[in-house]
């Protein structure tokens, strides 16, 4: 499996969301506001592994 | 027998500013890793963070795999910002799963940084367990498990 480490594409359009990936990154199968409802979307959408990210509110910088 | 685990950073989106005029993009050094507590797991992208003392992860994600977050034990921690008060994480102990590989982990969750995009791989619980080489010119990141002994 290859994983597409490139997540502009597939993440835009969903700021401010929790995004369940599939397990290559290369396709989201769920969208939801908390981690359990992207999960559970996931799964309706036959993913057994998705990968979760939040998805910011805008796309700025990062010093945590 | 060394094992290593080697990753790309991932590219995410990003604003142009007034001190990166052209940037459209960063990238930062983000994995996948799961987290698991019981028979419970949950998959994540979470971000290397050599300047984080411990692992915290969203407190949304905690409760994803089973966890009662506010029944762990607290720790105050500040970000970079230095503003306003300290935030508070709750600690459980956890297993993550990096690379095929499962370790115990002493994690923190807090429901006060939801706004992050990423749980953080701090010194406690992720460098301890790995030496980590990033090398942000080639956009790879090693990790070396290390020997227990």
């Amino acid at each position: 499996m290859v994983e597409n480490t490139d997540l502009r594409k597939v993440l835009r359009g969903y700021s401010n969301k929790w995004v369940a990936l599939s397990a290559d990154s290369r396709k989201v199968v769920g969208v939801a506001n908390t981690p359990k409802k992207a999960i559970k979307q996931a799964h309706i959408n036959k993913e057994i592994s998705p990968i979760l990210t939040r998805v910011p509110k805008n796309p700025t910088a990062f010093i945590l | 027998m060394i094992v290593t685990l080697k990753y790309a950073y991932r590219k995410f989106d990003a604003t142009p500013s007034g001190a990166f005029p052209r940037r459209h993009s960063v990238s930062r050094p983000v994995i996948p890793i799961q987290l698991i507590n019981g028979e419970n797991k949950v998959g994540h992208l979470a971000l290397i963070d050599s300047g984080a003392d411990f692992c915290v992860f969203h407190g949304s994600l905690g409760e994803a795999i089973g966890l009662v977050v506010e029944s762990g034990k607290p720790e105050n921690f500040s970000g970079v910002s230095g503003k306003g008060r300290p935030l508070v994480a709750y600690f459980h102990s956890i297993r993550i799963e990096v690379g095929g590989h499962i370790f115990d982990c002493w994690a923190g969750f807090s429901k006060e940084i939801e706004g992050l995009p990423y749980g953080l791989l701090g010194q406690l619980g992720f460098f301890n367990l790995f030496d980590v080489h990033l090398d942000y010119n080639k956009r790879r990141i090693e990790l070396k498990i290390k020997d227990k002994t």
